[in-house]
């Protein structure tokens, strides 16, 4: 049904890739913007680089300003304040069309009365090239969006997946400075967002354009950056490599926002972070923080270890013990929730003491502090938990960030 | 026998031909019947006749004016209509909607107020035509005169069936012409001007069947001159005043055949318009 595309093989006498100017690595770069619509501040001191050849995804929900970010370095939207950089030269003073990024549109803006042949050879018609360069120009791009048996197509005629290659070849036939992908999967439906998403990597891989992508979906952002930058209500929450942001989430907007994430709020006491009773061994951690300091453990629901007698694996950290309070299964994986007493402390060897605090037999009697855990199949088919289950819980790797009393404090 | 006995005799619905006899009903004699009375009278009297009144050298030329007259009317408003609806749609300005309302208010000028209002201005006394008389320029009772007419009468007709095709189409499509490179002319040229091409032929076609039958405000500013400024409208009220039914006839059926032709293209062209401006 779907063709799946196959990269014609790399030829080295042909590059989509910019012209360098200089040799200084950074592609793209925005200094300092800040942004207000009608007094209401839509962007704030947002910076950020792009490397040579790297795609760089922007994740925020709606409304977090990631779209005015792609408009201003478009130029379809003038900044307040700050610099936008392409390839050495500012051009933050610069029309749209003096800028040579490609916009790939989340409807892909594709000309309705033009075939798919003059959409991609439109760039080059209106900067007056000879007809002979456009047709091998159309021709090489043609063949590497493997759109050969539609070249003469109208947009209404294609897929949603070809509608996207032609807008993506429309921009490279004037080797874009940089692919602006404006939420590029949004109007598709699940199936083919994914295999589009690996269609569209695999492209920009080998064309070696760099790429800013806006988007909402984490799964999405996470399979295709190289580096993520996480955008919360205008300003620039964290930029990292995937695995910087999902691993170690700067901020708590992060944690939560990329995946599910539980929050625990502790303290400092020597070298461990101490939540309730629970006493949780962090030396390399809590090297930022001074005693005292109250902090927020941040943990992922696969980063937390459950055993029902107190041999946790060697890789876990022990926290405190808990109840299970409800097993689920979500497809692939299993989910549990659990509650954590952490107003008694376990002693060594107590692994499955009663747990004085945790109560779960109805529901307007239940404390203790409820926790997400999800277990791959195998472990789940090894061992078994039901409701009620008393079990030591662990966790492999956690993140703390400070907490500070006042919002927005940072 | 009651009605309701006979509504669904056999699964028979006697409402469906009852409700259109009634509506062909109406029709017949307040729109069917006159139309048709003007084809069987101008050819009761043999198509030879017909065709002399039609030939007469000043009929000719009424339809000549009348035709030559709209048309630069419509080449005018087509233009401006064009131009009008892309800067109110693209910018927004201090009394923006005041200059919708007022493009609009021509058709809601009665046209005899219209012609008036050019003859004031344009008039021998004048304001305007005061400052042009002494340098020998009249443009009242001339055929300028009736182009200044159509264009007032018939100003709204192209803007308004534009105007809505530019507020619905997709700034993306302008946007992306415009980061591909294209300067502002380009876009509009090779983009925004396509998408348009329906709503540009409809609004000529109304535009110029307007304007043919202009009859209010012509009379007015044109001094109904026969072979000087005498359009068709005008031709068909002086000869049956003269009591010439036969000429005045002749011209009529050509008038009706005409706007029932440009009629019919806008009615039957309108799956096609559509595909024009809908977007991928």
């Amino acid at each position: 049904m779907k063709p799946q595309m196959k990269l014609v093989p790399d030829d080295p006498h042909i590059s989509w890739a910019p012209e360098r100017t200089e040799k200084t690595g950074v592609a793209a770069s925005v200094r300092g913007i800040s942004k207000r619509f009608k007094k209401v501040p839509v962007l704030d001191d947002v910076s950020f680089d792009v490397a040579e050849g790297e795609s760089l995804v922007l994740l925020g929900a709606s409304g977090s300003g990631k779209t005015t970010i792609l408009r201003i370095i478009a130029g379809l939207e003038q900044p307040d304040n700050g610099r936008v950089i392409l390839h050495g030269k500012d051009v933050t003073d610069l029309p749209a069309r003096e800028r040579g990024v490609g916009v790939i549109f989340q409807s892909y803006a594709l000309f309705p009365r033009m075939t798919v042949e003059k959409n991609i050879a439109y760039g080059l018609k209106i900067r007056h090239r000879r007809r002979k360069e456009r047709r091998e120009t159309v021709d090489r791009l043609i063949q590497l969006v493997q759109l050969e048996k539609h070249r003469k197509k109208y947009p209404w005629q294609l897929s949603g997946g070809q509608q996207q290659r032609v807008a993506i070849a429309r921009t490279l036939a004037y080797k874009p400075q940089v692919l602006l992908f404006d939420e590029p999967f949004g109007a598709l439906d699940a199936q083919t967002r994914v295999h589009l998403r690996r269609e569209i990597r695999a492209l920009l891989k080998k064309v070696k354009v760099p790429s800013i992508f806006i988007t909402h979906d984490q799964e999405e952002a996470l399979e295709l950056g190289d580096r993520i930058a996480v955008l919360n209500d205008g300003h620039l929450e964290q930029v990292g490599t995937p695995d910087d942001v999902y691993n170690h989430p700067a901020t708590e907007y992060v944690a939560t926002f990329l995946g599910a994430a539980n929050l625990l709020l502790g303290v400092v006491t020597r070298g461990n972070v101490e939540i309730g009773t629970a006493r949780l061994p962090a030396e390399k951690e809590t090297r930022r923080f001074r005693d005292g300091q109250s902090v927020k453990l941040v943990f992922r629901p696969e980063d937390v270890c459950l055993s029902p007698d107190a041999n946790l694996p060697e890789t876990c950290r022990r926290l405190a013990n808990g109840v299970i309070e409800e097993v689920s299964f979500v497809g692939s994986y299993e989910r549990l929730n659990v509650r954590l007493d952490l107003a008694h402390r376990p002693q060594t060897g107590e692994p499955t003491a009663p747990l004085y605090q945790v109560t779960i037999n109805t529901p307007e009697k239940m404390v203790g502090v409820p926790v997400m855990a999800t277990r791959p199949k195998p472990e789940a088919n090894t061992t078994r938990y039901k409701p009620g289950d008393r079990v030591a819980v662990g966790l492999t790797s956690f993140s703390l960030l400070p907490n500070y009393t006042l919002a927005r404090q940072r | 026998m009651k009605l309701t006995a006979v509504r669904h005799v056999r699964g028979y619905d006697v409402a469906r031909p009852v409700s259109i006899g009634v509506m062909l009903g109406i029709m017949l004699p307040l729109v069917l019947l006159p139309l048709l009375s003007v084809f069987i009278y101008g050819t009761s009297k043999g198509l030879g006749a017909f065709w002399s009144s039609l030939t007469a050298t000043e009929a000719i030329f009424a339809l000549k004016l009348s035709l030559v007259t709209s048309f630069w009317a419509t080449v005018f408003n087509v233009i401006f209509g064009l131009f009008a609806a892309y800067v109110l749609s693209r910018y927004d300005f201090w009394g923006r909607n005041a200059v919708i309302v007022t493009i609009s208010l021509p058709t809601a000028i009665p046209t005899a107020v219209a012609g008036f209002a050019l003859l004031l201005l344009w008039g021998p006394y004048g304001t305007l035509g005061r400052l042009l008389s002494p340098q020998g320029t009249q443009i009242m009772f001339t055929p300028y005169a009736i182009i200044l007419a159509n264009i007032f009468v018939t100003f709204p007709l192209a803007f308004g069936v534009i105007k809505p095709v530019f507020d619905t189409m997709s700034r993306s499509l302008e946007e992306a012409s415009a980061t591909i490179g294209a300067t502002r002319w380009q876009t509009f040229w090779h983009v925004t001007l396509p998408s348009l091409r329906g709503a540009i032929v409809s609004g000529a076609l109304l535009t110029f069947a307007r304007a043919v039958g202009e009859f209010g405000s012509t009379i007015l500013v044109s001094g109904n001159l026969a072979l000087r400024t005498q359009t068709a409208p005008l031709y068909i009220f002086a000869k049956f005043n003269e009591g010439q039914i036969e000429a005045a006839n002749a011209i009529a059926i050509v008038l009706a055949l005409l706007s029932f032709v440009i009629f019919s293209v806008l009615f039957f062209a309108r799956d096609w318009l559509e595909f024009e401006t809908q977007e991928a």
